[in-house]
C-alpha cells in the first residue's frame, strides 16, 4: 500500500512539475491577491495573469485552460477551476490507537471540488470529500457586490478559530490544534463579511453549532441555531514594515444547547479518547476565542486561545442549576521557512521546485499547546452525570514538524508528537487511559498530500 | 490549579463530615428489625422520568440519599431485579461508589430497595430472613422503609443489605472471598452443564473478583456440579465436601421447604433466589438466599416437594445421615417457629408496624383488604404450619 500510494505522488509530481516551472518563470505575480491569506474560504484567486489570458478574457465563448489546475472559463463571466486533494497518513503512537488507525499509510482523504466565480460578483466553492461519509464539505455562495461586505450563503465554517479556519492545504502541522478542535467547524448558514480600514469582520447565522463536536453518537446533544462572530484587526496593512501583517482577533459564539448528554470530548492529537464522559448539558453553549498571527519574512508565529462553556441549567439532582461545562484551549506555534520563501506566500509555493533549478522549500516548526476541560464548580467532585464539580481533565501536546514542498502540488510532512494526558484519580477516564495518572507518550505521523 | 485544591479540600471534607455524621449511627440503626426508616431519594425529574421510562434497563443515574440527616451525595441508582421490576414503584439498587471513589453509606457500598411487589402482605421477605438467620445461616439483613422520592412517598420498601464483599466481611469474616449472584437463564436444577465453563458463566455473575479470568472465577463451580452428578461411590461425598457446605445446603432448604418457598432452590421453576460464596483460597461453596417475597404459599405442602427434582438434594438425601440431618432441620424450623408463638409474633409486630404506610402506599400492587386478608393467611400458617411438618417428618423417619 505504502508503495503504491508513494508510486502514485511521485508520477503526479513528475507530471505536474514541467507546466509548472514553465509557468512559474513567466507568470510570478507581483503579490498575490489578499497577501495570500491562508485563513479563509475565499477562492484562491488566480496567479496567472498572461496577456494571452486577459485578452481570451474578453472573448465569450467556453475555453478549457490549465492555471496550475484544469479550469474553465466563459469569457470574464465564468470561470470554474477544478480542485483534487489526496492525502496518505503513515503514523503510529506509543498510546494505543483504534485498530484501524493503526500505523499504516491509506489514502485517507480523497476530495473533489471546484471554485470559481460568476459574473465577477459571485465566487462559489463545491468540495465532497470521497473517502468518508461526512460527504460534502464546503458548499456556498459568496456574493460581493457590495462596496464594503460580502454575503455568503451555504455550507461553510463558521468564523471562529484561526487555526480552524486555515486551510488544510495551508496547515503548519499535520493535525491541527486542540483549540481548533474546540473551535465549531461547519454547518450551514449565512454570513456578512468584509473589511472596514484594517477591520476585518464576519458575522454569521448558522443551523447548528459546527460539526467539530457532533460525534456519530446521535443520542448526545449539540447546539441548535448559533450566532458567530469574528474581528480581525491588521493595524499595520497600510504600512510598509516588518509589523504590516500583523494580525490579532477576537471570535464569539453562542447557541443554545438542549436538554441531554454533552457532545463535547477531548481526544489526543492522534484521535484517542481522554474525556468522553456522560455530563448532563442544558443552555447556553458560548465560545470566546482570541489569536494573533505575524509572519515576517520566511518566519511566522500565531497563538490562539479558545474557552468553550456550557450552560447547565437545570440540571442537578434537584433540579437546579450546576456550574457550567468548561474547556479551555490554548496553543502557540512557530515556523521557518528554511529555504527563504516568504510565509505571506504560503510553504506550498517554493521558489526553486524541484524539477525546476531547486529542491523545494523546506520549513521547520514547533507548537506547545494544552487543553483541559472541567467545570467551574467547587461541590463534590464525582464521576456523576450532574456533577456539581468535574475534575479537571488535559492534554498538554508538544510538536515539532518539518514539511518539504517540491512544488506547488506536492507536500511531505512529518511530526513528531508529545502528549502528556492528566486525569485526576476519581474523574471519568476514557479510551486507553485510567484515571489517577498522567499518561506522557511519543506519537509520529508522515502525510503524504497532492493538491491542485 | 487553585479550583482544583479547593475542590479536592472540600471533597476531603465532605467525606469526613458524611463518616463523622456516620459514626453515630450505623448498619445495625439501617437494618433494625423493629424500626421503619424514612429513606430520600432526590434525583433530577427527567431522571425519574426516564427510569420509568425504561425502568426494565439497567441505566445508572445520580442521586443523593438522605437518611436520619446524614445526606450521601452523588450516588448511582438503578432499575432492578426480574418479576418485580416495576415503573410505578421501582425497585432499586443504589451503589455509593460509583460516581466518588470510595464512598461509602454507614460502610456499606451497595443498598438494595425492594419494592415487595409480589407481596401483598409486604413482609414475607423480611420474616423468611428473620427465620433464616434464626437457625445460623447467613441472610441479607433488611428493614421496612418508606421511600421518598424527590419528597413524593413512593411506598413501603424493605432496605436489603447487598451481598457483596461488606457482607462477607459481616457474616464470614472474609471480605476477600469470592460471591456470585444466580441469574435464572432456563431450568436448572443442578445438573452437569458440561466441560465448558461458559454454562456457568452466563449463570453466576459474579460480585466480586469480577476482573479474575473465567478459570478462577468458574472451575469449582464448574467441579461442584461435576462431583455432584458422579456416580455413587464410596469417595463420592468427600469429593462433594470438597465443594459444597452441605450442613448448610441442607438447612437452607429446610427453611425454605418449610416456610412453602415457591421461587427458591426447590422453586417450581427450578433453582433460582440465591447467591454463592465460596472463601477465599478454597473450593467449598456456601448457598445463601435472596429474595424471599415467594414465601408462605401452602400450608400443607409436603416437606419433599420438588425435592427429586434438584440433583443436589436428590443425591445428598440418598445417605441416610444427611437425611436425617435435613428432617432434623426440619423439626427445628418447626420448633423455633411454634416456640412462644415466635413465627406469629414477627408476623404480626412487622404488619404493625408498616400497617399506616401501606395503607398510604398507593403504588404497592395489591389493596389494602388484600394485604389485611394474606396477612391473616401468614398468622395461620405460623400456627398451623409447624404441626403438619413435625407430622410429616415424624412420618419420613419411619420409613426405611
Amino acid at each position: 500500500m505504502i508503495c503504491k500510494a508513494l508510486a502514485v505522488i511521485g508520477v503526479m509530481t513528475l507530471f505536474l512539475s514541467h507546466p509548472s516551472s514553465a509557468q512559474e518563470t513567466t507568470t510570478q505575480p507581483a503579490e498575490r491577491p489578499e497577501k495570500a491569506d491562508t485563513t479563509k474560504k475565499e477562492p484562491e484567486k488566480t496567479d496567472t495573469t498572461t496577456k494571452e489570458a486577459s485578452s481570451d478574457a474578453t472573448k465569450r465563448e467556453w475555453r478549457l485552460s490549465w492555471e496550475n489546475r484544469p479550469s474553465v472559463r466563459y469569457g470574464d463571466l465564468v470561470r470554474i477551476d477544478v480542485r483534487a486533494r489526496f492525502i496518505g497518513d503513515v503514523r503510529g503512537s506509543d498510546a494505543s490507537l483504534e485498530e484501524s488507525d493503526t500505523s499504516r499509510l491509506d489514502i485517507a482523504r480523497r476530495r473533489v471540488g471546484a471554485t470559481g466565480t460568476i459574473a465577477r460578483v459571485a465566487d462559489f466553492q463545491i468540495e465532497r470529500e470521497l473517502a468518508s461519509a461526512r460527504g460534502w464539505r464546503d458548499v456556498y455562495v459568496n456574493y460581493r457586490g457590495f462596496d464594503h461586505v460580502d454575503i455568503q450563503g451555504g455550507q461553510f465554517k463558521l468564523p471562529f478559530g484561526l487555526d480552524e479556519n486555515t486551510s488544510s492545504a495551508n496547515l503548519d502541522f499535520v493535525y491541527r490544534s486542540r483549540a481548533a478542535a474546540l473551535s465549531p467547524g461547519r454547518d450551514p448558514g449565512v454570513m456578512a463579511h468584509g473589511r472596514v480600514r484594517t477591520l476585518h469582520y464576519e458575522l454569521g447565522l448558522f443551523a447548528r453549532d459546527g460539526d467539530n463536536a457532533r460525534g456519530n453518537d446521535t443520542q448526545r446533544v449539540s447546539g441548535g441555531w448559533t450566532a458567530a462572530a469574528r474581528l480581525v484587526a491588521q493595524p499595520f496593512r497600510s504600512f510598509t514594515s516588518v509589523l504590516e501583517d500583523f494580525q490579532a482577533g477576537v471570535a464569539y459564539t453562542s447557541s443554545d444547547v438542549p436538554a441531554g448528554i454533552a457532545d463535547l470530548r477531548g481526544d489526543t492529537a492522534f484521535g484517542q479518547p481522554f474525556f468522553r464522559p456522560e455530563f448532563a448539558v442544558q443552555g447556553t453553549r458560548q465560545r470566546v476565542g482570541l489569536e494573533m498571527r505575524w509572519r515576517p519574512g520566511p518566519f511566522s508565529m500565531q497563538s490562539e486561545l479558545v474557552r468553550l462553556s456550557n450552560e447547565r441549567r437545570g440540571q442537578s439532582v434537584e433540579d437546579t442549576d450546576l456550574p457550567p461545562l468548561v474547556a479551555t484551549a490554548w496553543y502557540v506555534h512557530g515556523t521557518w521557512l528554511v529555504t527563504g520563501e516568504q510565509k505571506t506566500r504560503g510553504a506550498d509555493e517554493p521558489r526553486r521546485p524541484l524539477f525546476g533549478g531547486g529542491f523545494g522549500s523546506v520549513e521547520i516548526a514547533g507548537r506547545v499547546e494544552a487543553v483541559r476541560l472541567s467545570s467551574i464548580g467547587t461541590g463534590l467532585p464525582s464521576r456523576g452525570p450532574r456533577a456539581e464539580t468535574i475534575l479537571p481533565h488535559s492534554d498538554r501536546v508538544v510538536t515539532l514538524g518539518v514539511s518539504w514542498s517540491p512544488n506547488r502540488w506536492v507536500r511531505v510532512q512529518a511530526n513528531l508528537v508529545r502528549d502528556t494526558v492528566s486525569i485526576p484519580a476519581g474523574a471519568f477516564a476514557s479510551g486507553p487511559f485510567v484515571d489517577g495518572t498522567s499518561s506522557s507518550f511519543w506519537s509520529r505521523v508522515v502525510r503524504f498530500r497532492f493538491a491542485m | 490549579m487553585r479550583a482544583q485544591l479547593f475542590a479536592t479540600r472540600l471533597f476531603v471534607v465532605a467525606i469526613l463530615a458524611v463518616t463523622s455524621t456516620a459514626t453515630a449511627q450505623t448498619t445495625n440503626d439501617l437494618f433494625e428489625p423493629g424500626t421503619l426508616n424514612d429513606l430520600r431519594l432526590f434525583m433530577n425529574s427527567r431522571d425519574l422520568q426516564q427510569l420509568r421510562d425504561t425502568f426494565e434497563e439497567n441505566t445508572y443515574y445520580q442521586a443523593d440519599l438522605e437518611w436520619r440527616g446524614i445526606r450521601v451525595r452523588s450516588v448511582a441508582i438503578r432499575s432492578r431485579g426480574h418479576a418485580t421490576r416495576d415503573p410505578v414503584k421501582p425497585a432499586l439498587r443504589i451503589d455509593f461508589d460509583r460516581y466518588v471513589d470510595g464512598q461509602r453509606f454507614l460502610g456499606l457500598k451497595s443498598l438494595m430497595l425492594d419494592n415487595l411487589w409480589q407481596d401483598a402482605t409486604l413482609v414475607r421477605e423480611s420474616v423468611t430472613m428473620a427465620l433464616f438467620t434464626k437457625l445460623g445461616q447467613p441472610a441479607p439483613r433488611e428493614a421496612f422503609t418508606r421511600l421518598f422520592i424527590n419528597d413524593v412517598y413512593q411506598g413501603v420498601y424493605t432496605s436489603v443489605e447487598a451481598i457483596d464483599s461488606d457482607f462477607l466481611s459481616r457474616a464470614f469474616g472474609d471480605a476477600g472471598g469470592y460471591v456470585f449472584e444466580y441469574q435464572w437463564q432456563s431450568p436448572f436444577a443442578g445438573e452437569f452443564l458440561g466441560q465448558s465453563l461458559q454454562p456457568y458463566k452466563v449463570r453466576f455473575k459474579p460480585e466480586s473478583h469480577a476482573l479474575e479470568d473465567d478459570t478462577s472465577l468458574y472451575s469449582p463451580l464448574h467441579d461442584l456440579f461435576l462431583e455432584v452428578n458422579q456416580p455413587e461411590s464410596a469417595t463420592w461425598r468427600e469429593s462433594v465436601e470438597r465443594y459444597l457446605d452441605i450442613p448448610g445446603f441442607l438447612t437452607h432448604v429446610a427453611v425454605e421447604t418449610f416456610v412453602s418457598e415457591l421461587d427458591g432452590l426447590l422453586g417450581f421453576w427450578t433453582m433460582n433466589n440465591f447467591y454463592v460464596y465460596r472463601p477465599t483460597g478454597s473450593t467449598r461453596h456456601y448457598f445463601l438466599p435472596w429474595d424471599r417475597d415467594r414465601s408462605f404459599q401452602t400450608i400443607e405442602s409436603s416437606v419433599m416437594l420438588r425435592a427429586d427434582e434438584n440433583v443436589l438434594l436428590r443425591r445428598l438425601l440418598e445417605h441416610p445421615d444427611l437425611r436425617a440431618f435435613y428432617l432434623q432441620a426440619l423439626e427445628t424450623c418447626a420448633g423455633v417457629a411454634s416456640q412462644n408463638g415466635w413465627l406469629e409474633q414477627e408476623i404480626v409486630a412487622r404488619a404493625d408496624l408498616i400497617r399506616a404506610a401501606a395503607y398510604a402506599d398507593s403504588r404497592k400492587s395489591h389493596s389494602n383488604e388484600e394485604f389485611e386478608g394474606e396477612i391473616g393467611f401468614l398468622q395461620t400458617f405460623a400456627r398451623v404450619r409447624p404441626g403438619i411438618v413435625l407430622a410429616e417428618v415424624e412420618r419420613l423417619k419411619r420409613e426405611p
